[in-house]
């Protein structure tokens, strides 16, 4: 069977909190027929918007977990992945940019560019992820487009083009004037389902010429033949939309689209726009891993008659067990077909192959490259790749950065107990950013992520999904500890209890490391050690990383090198050289003048200008570096950096200091030295609780 | 690293001058059509600074913060590949621990929001600026008054102010100083005017067309390597 993906479109919805993204969704399912009736985020009718899936999202207004859905237009299939708009989710907006083709960035009309547009815009480029752009809510008041479009070109770099033009503003937004048309478009019916297209109010004309004058003049850089129509006046429909996505495709070109979705105002020509500018799966390069050969990078190809390669993005729990989300990057996939997880080797057997609409699913029986689909009862992780069993191919590996934040939780009675162990199983699985594990010096339960709220979402799905009832403590921060100097070490490992005994001596010295990365060296020359023992030498080692001496956080950046040693015939044995190295580990990290770090978060703070030196303030109090500070209007943008442990109750602060008018993101950034007084009062607390737990 | 590029920096053009430099209290301009780097010869100068342990707000009328940043950054690890200089963390942080950027966007600058800036700078932040640059103002639309207030600021906040100013190629109107357009009428403001013009070659003549009292003469002109604007020699 020939299959054809030029008609697929692969698209993620991305955009700050509030900007109406779920909305956008929403009537996006319903002009493409896959809902007969809309709901709204938080609505009245308690029904919620289809894409909340979950019941916290849809009591809280936001999107926490993404729902990926399919539907139909105009002869193409879109295949849609909902995105959160918390920064504490930001796991699940780079699961979706990894697997999607394209994406439309939601901007408010209002607000325009803010803190979380930049995060999202960020990790789109990282992807290469060629985007749209739709400017939602002009209805509201204060809309201000133009404005939105100049941010846009200002503070993300975007080389932004206008499409469209509103027809009217804020109350009086009555319908879109398309540029590539020169046609006035109005949205009728009760949630404008009928589009009608008329001519241009006359008061609008040169205002509308002059704005296509600008779309021509930046899509014709990407066409010859659009710049000579342009000279000869024969420019056509076809001519700009092939030269526009021709830079959309590049990503040097971002098509602006305008509307509001909730006033049903231009969504429908957002999807124009989806399946002209935004590319089908064979037009995006995609790499795997060849683990046959050294990881070589392979360029996949979206032929269904290839190989089968596909990556499971996201793990979703329902009542009828596991949901494993799909996308396939080439080959095709039947129902009954033997599938292999590269990361285990082991072999599924496809059950049910699902397309998902948000949380109603439709059967199939079969799928092709470039499809993202679902399938039921496969025990994976997020992030696994499966194959045919022919190639041995990984897909390049997400991203995942390590959590910042922990939190104790401890089960209010057995039954919670036995339920928390499950929903912990449950969410490890689904978001590689949240961990679990069990202290073992104070038995602990310690659930660890991204932020205050992830966690908090986390302990609240527990209570809800699974019915477990779990008590919290205090937030705490994960620390590291990393070498300062060089240190040597000359270690003997000697036991005697009877039996064989242990031996293993070795020499070496320990150095922080400039890729900031575990490194170990052996120079060990005439078999001083046998070859054989260098392994567990090096485990033994990197076992000590695993929990610094200091605070008992992990070690970064340390680079062993060992250059002598002895072993004995007898009592020599793996065990003995890995007790060694650990031995050894103890003795020189002393010496080696360790340091605690502290992660340090990128923080940013919109706020009217009036606040700018509250805002300063109440950074600098908080240990923070202030990078930089842009005026836009009356709102004014600070970034900094801010050590994570001075971030805890800051939604608060800012709340009180400035009325309720400022918000603020963050992310991690990097790791930095503790300062030491800060240092010293860590290591006593430390201390005290170390006391604690032996008493 | 700091001790060469202050040897090589052509900001040492400026120490013939009893004044050492253009000094607190003091505006200096520097003048160039587009595209022949002003930004970046300004990040040159913030540069020059901030290896001196001295702080700099960069005050950009035109690019938000990211591209500002990201401008610096890569001046940065030009000047470290031409001196051979591991890219490490130090060097970095000692440029964002002395550089704070003030963006203005959209025309939202304005005397009063900057001098409010500023002081929240100075008092909540712990960021007291010896240095100013200001990029992207537009002399052909920016008044005598806006100057004066600005030679104000100066004074008061005890700092010196680099300007860029764009000149174009089909305004050709020099004044009896030898002062170009756009400064040719504002040059009583200025302690310092260089000119920036593309060389012979690919390098970039920096020349000194006012020093504080000191007569200028045509020595006084370097020719610098385009992308670290360090002198050639």
């Amino acid at each position: 069977m020939v299959h054809d993906s030029r008609g697929l479109r692969n698209i993620g919805i991305s955009a700050h909190i509030d900007a109406g993204k779920t909305t956008l969704t929403e009537r996006i399912l319903y002009y493409t027929q896959r809902i007969h009736k809309v709901h709204e985020v938080k609505g009245k009718d308690g029904v919620g918007a289809t894409m909340d899936s979950m019941d916290l999202e849809r009591e809280r207004g936001i999107t926490i977990s993404s729902a990926a859905t399919h539907c139909r237009w105009k002869g193409h299939r879109i295949n849609i992945i909902d995105t959160p708009g918390h920064v504490d989710f930001t796991i699940e907006v780079e699961r979706a940019l990894r697997v999607l083709d394209g994406s439309v960035l939601v901007l408010c009309a209002v607000g325009g560019v803010q803190s979380q547009s930049f995060t999202v815009d960020r990790q789109m480029s990282r992807y290469k992820v060629p985007r749209l752009a739709f400017i939602n809510k002009c209805d509201r008041v204060g809309a201000n487009p133009g404005r939105v479009v100049d941010q846009l070109r200002q503070r993300l770099n975007h080389n932004a083009v206008l499409m469209q033009i509103p027809l009217g503003l804020e109350a009086n937004l009555s319908g879109i004037i398309d540029l590539v048309s020169m046609k006035a478009v109005y949205f009728q019916g009760n949630y404008g389902e009928k589009v009608v297209t008329a001519e241009i109010p006359s008061h609008l004309i040169e205002e509308a010429r002059a704005k296509r004058e600008e779309l021509l003049d930046a899509a014709s850089m990407f066409s010859d033949e659009l710049m000579e129509a342009i000279f000869e006046e024969k420019v056509t429909e076809a001519l700009i939309e092939e030269a526009v996505r021709k830079g959309t495709l590049l990503r040097q070109l971002t098509p602006v689209f305008l509307g509001s979705a909730y006033k049903n105002q231009g969504v429908q020509l957002l999807l124009d726009g989806v399946t002209k500018y935004l590319p089908s799966p064979p037009e995006v390069e995609n790499i795997a891993l060849d683990l046959d050969h050294e990881r070589a990078p392979v360029i996949l190809s979206p032929d269904p008659a290839m190989p089968f390669v596909a990556l499971a993005f996201k793990l979703e729990v329902t009542p009828y067990g596991q949901l494993t989300y799909l996308r396939l990057y080439q080959g095709s996939l039947r129902k009954g077909d033997d599938i292999y997880n590269t990361r285990n080797r082991k072999k599924i057997k496809v059950g049910r192959l699902v397309r998902m609409h948000a949380n109603e699913m439709e059967d199939i029986q079969e799928a092709f490259a470039g499809d993202i689909l679902a399938l039921f009862g496969v025990d994976c992780f997020s992030g696994d790749t499966f194959t045919d069993g022919k190639a041995n191919y990984a897909m390049t590996s997400m991203l995942v950065p390590d959590p910042v934040i922990s939190l104790a939780v401890k089960p209010k009675d057995n039954k919670a107990g036995a339920q928390m162990a499950k929903a912990l199983g449950r969410f490890v699985k689904e978001d590689p950013t949240f961990r679990s594990f069990v202290d073992p010096e104070s038995g602990e339960t310690i659930i660890s992520g991204m932020g205050e709220l992830h966690l908090e979402i986390y302990v609240e799905r527990m209570r809800r999904e699974f019915e477990a009832e779990v008590e919290t403590g205090m937030p705490q921060v994960a620390y590291r500890e990393a070498i300062s100097q060089r240190a040597d070490f000359n270690y003997t490992h000697k036991k005697q209890t009877g039996g064989a005994g242990q031996y293993g001596r070795v020499e070496g010295f320990m150095e922080p490391s400039e890729t900031g990365l575990f490194e170990f060296v052996n120079q060990i020359k005439g078999g001083a050690i046998p070859t054989e023992y260098i392994p567990a030498l090096e485990k033994g080692f990197q076992s000590c990383l695993e929990k610094g001496l200091v605070l008992g956080f992990p070690v970064l950046g340390t680079k062993v090198t060992i250059i002598d040693g002895q072993y004995h015939p007898v009592d020599s044995s793996e065990l003995a050289f890995r007790q060694a190295a650990v031995g050894a580990f103890k003795h020189a990290y002393r010496n080696a003048k360790p340091v605690i770090l502290e992660p340090i978060m990128k923080v940013s703070v919109e706020c009217p200008s009036d606040f700018q030196g509250s805002v300063m303030g109440s950074i600098s109090q908080r240990r923070g570096t202030i990078m930089s500070s842009a005026e836009d209007g009356v709102f004014t943008a600070i970034d900094a950096e801010v050590p994570l442990a001075e971030m805890f109750g800051y939604a608060t602060t800012l709340r009180s200091l400035t009325q309720g008018k400022a918000e603020f993101t963050m992310e991690f950034s990097r790791y930095a030295r503790v300062p030491e007084a800060i240092g010293e009062e860590l290591k006593k607390k430390h201390a005290e609780n170390t006391r604690g737990r032996k008493r | 690293m700091m001790k060469e590029f202050t040897q090589r920096s052509a900001l040492r053009m400026l120490e013939r001058s009893d004044e050492k430099g253009l000094g607190r209290g003091n505006l200096g301009v520097l003048v160039a059509r587009a595209g022949v780097g002003k930004t970046a010869c300004l990040i040159h100068i913030a540069f020059d600074k901030i290896f001196q342990n001295g702080k700099v707000v960069h005050i950009s009328l035109q690019d938000g913060p990211d591209k500002i940043s990201a401008y610096y950054n890569v001046i940065l690890s030009e000047l470290m590949k031409a001196f051979r200089f591991k890219d490490d963390r130090e060097t970095r942080s000692l440029m964002e621990k002395n550089r704070m950027i003030l963006a203005y966007l959209n025309q939202s600058f304005e005397l009063r929001r900057l001098r409010e800036n500023l002081k929240n700078l100075s008092e909540k932040a712990g960021f007291k600026a010896d240095t100013l640059v200001v990029d992207g103002l537009d002399f052909s639309k920016t008044g005598a008054e806006t100057f004066e207030a600005f030679k104000t600021l100066a004074r008061e906040y005890q700092v010196e102010i680099w300007f860029s100013a764009l000149a174009h190629r089909h305004i050709a109107e020099v004044n009896e100083r030898g002062i170009p357009y756009p400064c040719n009428s504002l040059d009583h403001f200025f302690n310092i005017i260089l000119q920036l013009e593309p060389a012979a070659g690919s390098g970039i003549q920096i020349k000194l067309l006012k020093d504080h009292e000191r007569p200028v003469t045509p020595e006084d002109a370097l020719i610098l390597d385009p992308s670290t604007f360090l002198t050639l020699v």
